[in-house]
C-alpha cells in the first residue's frame, strides 16, 4: 500500500520562476490497483508518479510505502526502494542496447540476486504472457516499437515488484499496439495482483482502468 | 551479476568500434615504440658495461693498495700467482686473468703520444673476456715482437697493421727502455681509455722487458656474478685494495642511472598519452550513454555496479593496447636484439662515447610487468573523471529530459 499525506513538491524553489507541482497530496493506493493519473499537460501527474516511484524527492509531507516513510531518504537508499518495490515502464522502452531481450527481461532479477535458473524461468513465463517469447535471443534495435515497449513492461514485471510505475507508456505506439500492451497490463494486473499505475492521455487506458484520479494545476480534484 | 556486468562492459567497449580501435591503436602503437627504445637505451648500456668488463675490470678487480694513486710498478701485487690460484679454487669465481700495466710513450716515424701496454695472456683473456671478439683488424699474432693497438690509438698514430712503434718506458729498476714492436692487430674494446691508449703484448715478453717478477701482477681481474664474493674478498685481502666494477668505473654507474631517467622520462610520457587516450575515449563514451546510465539509476541499478561496468570497460580497451603493445614490442625487441640498430652514420660519435655503431636491444621481462601495471592503472584512473559525472547524476533529470 502506498499512502501520502499533504506531499508538496515545489520546482524552482526561492526563483521568481517558482513552481508549486505538488499540492497538499493526501493519497492511498491499495495493493493490486489499476490506476490512472489523468488531467491536462502540466497538471503535476509526472510528478506525482516520479514521487510515489521514489525517482524524485518532495520538498513536504510524507509517502509511505508499506508504512515506511520513503519520502526523506537518501538517494542509495531510494535506489534499494526502486530496485525492490518498483517496477517502471517509460515512454521511450530504455531498454539496454547491449543486452538480448531475454538479458534485458531479466535484468532487475539479476541485480535482485535471482539464480539463473529462477531468472530463466520466470523470463519464458512473462516473454510468453507478452507474446514475445520468440525475440529472446534478438538486440532491442531489431525490435519494433510495439515489441520494445512490451520488453520494457516485462523487464518491470518480472521481478514481482509491488508496483508498476507507467508514464505515458502508449505514447511513442501506435493504437493497435496500445490497446495490445494495454490489455497485456490489465492481464498482468489480474494475474500476478500488481498494483499498476498510469500516468497517460490515452482514451483506451482511460476506459480500461478501475480507479483515476484527475488533478488540475498540482492538486486532486478527484480520487 | 559480474558475469553480465562483464558482457554489458565487453560489448560497450566496443559499440563505437573506429573509435575504441584508434585508441587501442595508438596504446598499442606508443606502447611498443617505448618498449623499443627502453630494450635499446638498455642495450646500450649492458652492451657497454659487458665490454668494459671483459676487456679490462671483470666484475672485480683486485690491485696492490698504492697502484691506483701512483701507477708505478713498485706497487705490483708480489703474490699474484699464488692469489690467482687461490681464487680459481673458490666456489662462484667463473675466471680469473693476470695483467701487467706499464704507462709509457708509443712512437712512429712522425707520431709519438702516451701509451699503457698491457701485458696479457691471450688463452686467458679468451676464456675470461672472449677476446678475440674484440679484433677488428689483422689478426690475434703476439709472437715475436706482434702487439694489439688500441682502434682510437691506431688513428692516432696513423699506424696500420704491419706499422712499427716503438714503445719507451721506465722498468722496474728506473731505467728508461724501449721495444719496438710490430703492428698485428687493431682492436675495439669500446673502452673508451684502451681504445684510446693500449698496446697489448705477449705476457711474458713484457714481463722480462720491465724486469717484472713472474709472481706479480699489477691487476687481478675476476669474472663472477656471486653478489657476496666482493666483501668475502675484501675481507680475505685486506691489504690489498678490491674493486668491484662499479667502484672501478663510476661513469658506468652514472651511464646507467642516466639511462634509468630517459627510461623514465619516455615511460612517463608514453603513460601520460595512454591515460589522456583512455580518458578521452571514456569520457565521450559516459556523455554519449548518459540518458542509459540515468534510467538505470532509475530503475534501480546502484552505483556500484555502473562503476565496476566502467572501470571494466578501461580495463578492456587498456588491456587489448597493452596486449597489442606487448606483441608489437616484441616483435620489436626481438629484431633489435637479434639484427640491432645500424648508427654508422654516427660512426665517430658512437665511438668516442664508448658505443658500438650497431646498438643491440635487450629484452627483459620487468618492461612488460611494469608497462601491464602502468597501463591498466592508467585505465582505472582515467575513468575517475567521467565517473564523477555519474555520481553526480540524478535519474530524475534524465527522465525529465527524455519528455
Amino acid at each position: 500500500m502506498i499512502q501520502l499525506q499533504n506531499v508538496n513538491k515545489y520546482f524552482y524553489k526561492g526563483e521568481p520562476r517558482e513552481v508549486h507541482a505538488l499540492i497538499d497530496i493526501t493519497l492511498t493506493i491499495q495493493d493490486g490497483e489499476f490506476t490512472l493519473f489523468s488531467g491536462p499537460s502540466g497538471c503535476g501527474k509526472t510528478t506525482l508518479l516520479n514521487a510515489i516511484g521514489a525517482l524524485d524527492s518532495i520538498d513536504s509531507g510524507e509517502i509511505y510505502l508499506d508504512e515506511k516513510e520513503i519520502g526523506s531518504l537518501s538517494e542509495d537508499a531510494r535506489t534499494s526502494i526502486r530496485l525492490n518495490a518498483m517496477g517502471f515502464v517509460f515512454q521511450a522502452y530504455n531498454l539496454v542496447p547491449v543486452l538480448s531481450v531475454e538479458e534485458n527481461i531479466g535484468f532487475i532479477m539479476k541485480l535482485r540476486g535471482f539464480s539463473d535458473a529462477q531468472i530463466k524461468q520466470r523470463v519464458l513465463e512473462v516473454a510468453s504472457m507478452l507474446e514475445i517469447d520468440n525475440k529472446l535471443s534478438s538486440l532491442p534495435h531489431a525490435l519494433s516499437g510495439g515489441q520494445q515497449q512490451r520488453v520494457a513492461v516485462a523487464r518491470a514485471v518480472a521481478a514481482k515488484p509491488k508496483f508498476i510505475l507507467a508514464d505515458e507508456p502508449t505514447a511513442n505506439l501506435d493504437s493497435k499496439n496500445s490497446k495490445a500492451l494495454m490489455d497485456m497490463m490489465r492481464e498482468l494486473n489480474e494475474k500476478e495482483g500488481v498494483s499498476i499505475l498510469f500516468a497517460s492521455h490515452d482514451d483506451y487506458i482511460h476506459e480500461n482502468v478501475r480507479r483515476i484520479i484527475k488533478m488540475n494545476d498540482g492538486a486532486i480534484v478527484d480520487a | 551479476m559480474f558475469k553480465l556486468l562483464v558482457k554489458m562492459a565487453w560489448k560497450n567497449s566496443f559499440l563505437r568500434l573506429s573509435r575504441t580501435l584508434l585508441v587501442i591503436m595508438m596504446i598499442g602503437v606508443s606502447m611498443s615504440m617505448m618498449l623499443g627504445i627502453q630494450g635499446l637505451y638498455d642495450g646500450m648500456t649492458v652492451n657497454m658495461i659487458d665490454k668494459n668488463k671483459r676487456s679490462d675490470s671483470g666484475d672485480i678487480s683486485i690491485y696492490a693498495k698504492e697502484y691506483r694513486i701512483e701507477k708505478d710498478l713498485k706497487h705490483t701485487i708480489k703474490n699474484a700467482a699464488q692469489i690467482k690460484e687461490q681464487l680459481q679454487k673458490r666456489e662462484g669465481i667463473e675466471a680469473v686473468v693476470l695483467r701487467l700495466r706499464a704507462e709509457g710513450l708509443a712512437s712512429t716515424a712522425r707520431k709519438s703520444t702516451f701509451t699503457t701496454i698491457n701485458a696479457i695472456d691471450l688463452a686467458e683473456e679468451e676464456s675470461f673476456g672472449k677476446f678475440s671478439a674484440f679484433l677488428k683488424e689483422g689478426e690475434l699474432d703476439l709472437d715475436k715482437r706482434g702487439a694489439l693497438v688500441g682502434i682510437e690509438l691506431a688513428k692516432t698514430l696513423k699506424i696500420r697493421i704491419g706499422s712499427k712503434v716503438i714503445f719507451s718506458t721506465q722498468d722496474v729498476s728506473g731505467e728508461i727502455n724501449s721495444i719496438a714492436l710490430k703492428v698485428t692487430g687493431i682492436v675495439q674494446t669500446t673502452n673508451i681509455v684502451l681504445d684510446k691508449s693500449a698496446i697489448f703484448v705477449q705476457s711474458k715478453k713484457l714481463y722480462t722487458f720491465l724486469g717484472v717478477g713472474a709472481d706479480e701482477a699489477t691487476q687481478i681481474a675476476i669474472k663472477s656474478h656471486d653478489e657476496k664474493l666482493y666483501a668475502s674478498l675484501k675481507e680475505t685481502y685486506p691489504n690489498l685494495d678490491v674493486k668491484s666494477f662499479l667502484e672501478l668505473q663510476p661513469m658506468m654507474k652514472m651511464m646507467q642511472e642516466m639511462m634509468r631517467i630517459f627510461n623514465s622520462i619516455t615511460f612517463f610520457i608514453v603513460m601520460s598519452v595512454v591515460f589522456i587516450g583512455i580518458l578521452g575515449v571514456m569520457y565521450v563514451s559516459v556523455l554519449d550513454r548518459i540518458r542509459e546510465f540515468g534510467i538505470m539509476l532509475g530503475i534501480g541499478m546502484h552505483y556500484k555496479y555502473i562503476r565496476l561496468q566502467i572501470f571494466l570497460e578501461a580495463l578492456f580497451v587498456g588491456f587489448i593496447g597493452y596486449a597489442s603493445g606487448a606483441i608489437l614490442g616484441i616483435i620489436l625487441l626481438v629484431y633489435l636484439r637479434d639484427y640491432g640498430l645500424d648508427l654508422s652514420a654516427f660512426a665517430d660519435a658512437m665511438q668516442s662515447f664508448g658505443y658500438e655503431t650497431t646498438v643491440h636491444g635487450t629484452i627483459k621481462f620487468s618492461y612488460f610487468s611494469t608497462t601491464f601495471l602502468a597501463i591498466m592503472s592508467a585505465s582505472v584512473l582515467s575513468v575517475l573523471i567521467p565517473l564523477r559525472k555519474i555520481k553526480t547524476l540524478k535519474p530524475i533529470e534524465v527522465i525529465k529530459a527524455e519528455k
